[in-house]
């Protein structure tokens, strides 16, 4: 193997092992918590959980 | 998920990985390929381009011949390419070494064109296919490029350039004839190249039959 | 003024993630300049787009048709119509459309607009000059990267412009839990400028030597899809599914699933564009490991759009932007399985060279993505002009026709398409047999792309009517009235 391959397979690994670390990071921080209230955070007061918010306009 | 250095160095290594595989590696390793010397000859395989041909390669990426034209030989028995007579051997990376830039493709709306200047060694065939392909392939849907040539009325004896026999819609009326630009003549010399029928180390020749 | 938000703004730490609705119509109106511009540019490219799409299509069926011409030849105006629709159409409508949603997701007004208008001037600037270039017989010939070297980096000025603009609004907003739509913007944002600029570099300005390009090349165009358009195509879609419906994302665990299983495998996938071709084995392999590993992410996303959807499938028929959204969140899922059947070596002997590679473009880039925009500009434009759309029925007119369109257009090159690749497979039979099976679809094709510009010529209309304001003025600020009162509506 030459040294460029060495550095590239070395590469991906060390890579793909650090992404995984902070992934693992991110687990454990608590990045990844609150997921019922999280996809709620796009609605308001007035734009609430059960109304719609769009709608053909009134026919001319 | 809230901050934004988690998903900044996510997506980074996510994608260098990837990079490092698909883009760094084939660099290093296929990018500094060098040609074979032939033994016989004392040239080198793939052999060298003449200018004309270079310029030629110019002309083939100006008007977007890739689009309908792949050229590469695929291996059995993934594919049949080399049953079909598209060319002796498959194709590997080092014979694209002299191309600049490396003209894959990705569709057969046409034939393949690796081994063009195998299959057509006349000149004259391809200027006539090229300025009408419906004259000598009257299935083909190629469309024409005439405005790579010239229609001019014939002064005194007709032009050694001139396309022969040509029929159909498009050929000159009697007293005129169709020369080839400089474009036209690159582009031919550059496709009369197209062979790949010499060996290489890592894609032997198979024997003859 | 509403209890409630009277309430919020006297304690705002009470809800920071709510927005009341003075603040979120104030944070739509600072969108207004940019996003508008960059819509009106992607519906101008739509219609020059379409016209050169239909041009080429008809030109495959009828070859003699305007061929006299250097700069209309196939090989011209084909790479003319995808720069068009990819770097015209596409770009224009996703950032005009990731700009929104940046600004609503970050829940604060829009900063430095004059940043964004001049991107969006710079980039058409760009687009017009490469496209010109094109015709001119200046391009690059590789595909997805034809532009002349003399484009490119005007569009990456442009975008340089836009990148900065984002991070900047990501540090100002305000605090509080980052949406999944989120996530998938500012990735595409991170990723796209490395893409090109090594595509650039590699394949422009100093050209690796030999079949590397090949590679690199399909590293780009790949990732172009999956990591620039597919994201944003995505923000759009977990956005205004909920916010439509008025429900929440089913299940958020599937959304991060989905995001780092695309971010891992997608970049992987490029070589599946080369199966066969002079490369080493590994290389191949890999990508055809890594398309396969997209089930993950793929399903992963079409769980949660459907059972968010679940039990509400009648909103089809009273909301517009869902109407386009669900079609190109099924179609996203359809094209990406169809991908990964692609990819498999077996299959790959059928499908490679045919016209089913374009089928399945156009389905992915069109059935996805354009229908994707469609659905945000029908929700965006009329919150940003305070004016509603003034015709629902050109609204549907524009539904059906782009509908019928891609459909035809998708099934008529994916069935031509195997019959080609059959006949290019089979040893015993001419290369003419392969033209000869794929003529009649071609014909279909063809006639697809007139429902395609049509449609477009009803939404630049309605489009064009926004902006002069024909529409009727709107009850508020962000409220559309509820749908019960329009039960006889026809479909």
């Amino acid at each position: 193997m030459t040294a460029g391959s060495l550095l590239i397979v070395g590469g991906i690994v060390f890579l793909s092992g650090s992404a995984l670390l902070a992934f693992c990071w991110a687990v454990r921080d608590g990045q990844l918590r609150r997921l019922k209230e999280a996809p709620r955070t796009i609605f308001d007061d007035d734009e609430p959980v059960g109304v719609p918010t769009d709608r053909f306009p009134s026919r001319k | 998920m809230n901050k934004l250095p988690v998903i900044f160095v996510g997506v980074l290594l996510t994608f260098a990985a990837s990079w490092l595989g698909l883009v760094v590696y084939p660099f290093l390793a296929l990018g500094h390929m060098q040609s074979v010397p032939d033994e016989d000859t004392g040239g080198y395989f793939p052999p060298t381009l003449s200018g004309l041909a270079v310029a030629g390669q110019r002309v083939y990426a100006a008007n977007g011949c890739i689009y309908c034209h792949s050229q590469q030989v695929r291996p059995a028995p993934l594919s049949t390419d080399i049953e079909k007579g598209l060319g002796p051997r498959r194709t590997v990376a080092r014979d694209y070494l002299r191309a600049q830039p490396v003209f894959l493709g990705t569709m057969r709306t046409g034939p393949d064109l690796t081994n063009i200047g195998l299959r057509q060694a006349d000149a004259n065939w391809l200027h006539r296919h090229l300025y009408d392909p419906r004259s000598v392939t009257d299935w083909s849907i190629m469309p024409s490029y005439r405005f790579l040539y010239k229609m001019r009325k014939i002064q005194g004896w007709p032009s050694g350039d001139a396309l022969d026999g040509l029929t159909g819609p498009l050929a000159p009326p009697a007293g005129y004839e169709v020369v080839p630009t400089g474009d036209a003549k690159a582009l031919v010399a550059y496709l009369l190249s197209l062979k790949r029928n010499y060996p290489l180390p890592e894609a032997p020749m198979p024997p003859a039959k | 003024m509403k209890p409630s938000s009277i309430l919020s703004s006297l304690n705002p730490a009470t809800e920071p993630d709510s927005l009341a609705s003075h603040e979120r119509a104030e944070i739509d109106a600072s969108t207004r300049g940019p996003v508008l511009l960059f819509f009106g540019s992607a519906v101008f490219w739509l219609l020059a787009g379409s016209l050169l799409g239909l041009l080429s299509a008809w030109k495959m069926t009828h070859p003699g048709l305007l061929d006299s011409m250097a700069w209309l030849t196939f090989g011209r105006i084909r790479p003319a119509h995808v720069n068009i629709v990819t770097y015209g159409w596409a770009f224009s409508a996703g950032i005009g459309t990731g700009l929104w949603l940046m600004a609503r997701l970050c829940r604060v007004p829009l900063m430095h607009s004059r940043l964004l208008v001049s991107a969006a001037v710079f980039w058409n600037l760009g687009v017009l000059v490469g496209v010109l270039g094109i015709l001119a017989g200046d391009s690059r010939s590789i595909e997805w990267l034809e532009l002349p070297g003399y484009a490119t980096p005007v569009l990456f000025i442009a975008y340089a412009f836009i990148g900065v603009w984002a991070v900047i609004m990501f540090r100002y907003r305000k605090p509080g839990h980052v949406y999944v739509s989120q996530w998938y913007l500012l990735a595409a944002f991170l990723w796209f400028p490395w893409l090109y600029a090594t595509a650039n570099i590699l394949l422009v300005w100093q050209p690796v030597q030999g079949s590397a390009q090949g590679a690199v090349n399909w590293w780009f165009a790949r990732n172009l899809l999956g990591l620039w358009f597919t994201p944003i195509g995505l923000a759009s879609a977990y956005y205004m599914i909920p916010k439509v419906l008025g429900r929440p994302i089913h299940s958020y665990y599937l959304s991060i699933l989905g995001f780092w299983s695309l971010a891992i495998f997608y970049s992987w996938n490029g070589m599946h564009h080369l199966i066969g071709g002079p490369f080493p084995a590994w290389m191949i392999s890999a990508s055809v490991v890594a398309s396969i590993m997209m089930f993950i992410p793929v399903v992963a996303v079409a769980i949660n759009h459907h059972m968010t959807m679940r039990g509400h499938f009648d909103a089809l028929k009273w909301s517009p932007t869902l109407r386009f959204t669900v079609f190109g969140a099924i179609a996203y899922t359809v094209v990406s399985l169809q991908g990964i059947a692609m990819a498999i070596p077996s299959l790959n002997t059928l499908t490679h060279f045919t016209d089913y590679t374009i089928g399945h473009a156009h389905l992915g880039l069109y059935g996805f993505f354009s229908m994707m925009m469609f659905g945000a500009v029908y929700y965006i434009v009329p919150r940003l002009v305070g004016w509603e759309w003034p015709s629902a029925t050109m609204i549907r007119w524009h539904f059906w026709l782009v509908a019928t369109g891609i459909l035809l257009m998708a099934g008529s090159l994916t069935f031509g398409g195997i019959l080609q690749g059959l006949a290019l497979y089979d040893p015993t039979v001419s290369f003419q047999s392969s033209l000869d099976y794929a003529i009649p679809f071609r014909w279909l094709r063809g006639i697809s792309g007139f429902f395609l510009l049509a449609g477009h010529v009803v939404f630049a209309t309605l489009f064009i009517l926004m902006i002069l304001k024909v529409g009727r003025r709107r009850e508020g600020p962000a409220l559309f009235a509820a749908p019960d009162d329009d039960t006889s509506a026809t479909v």
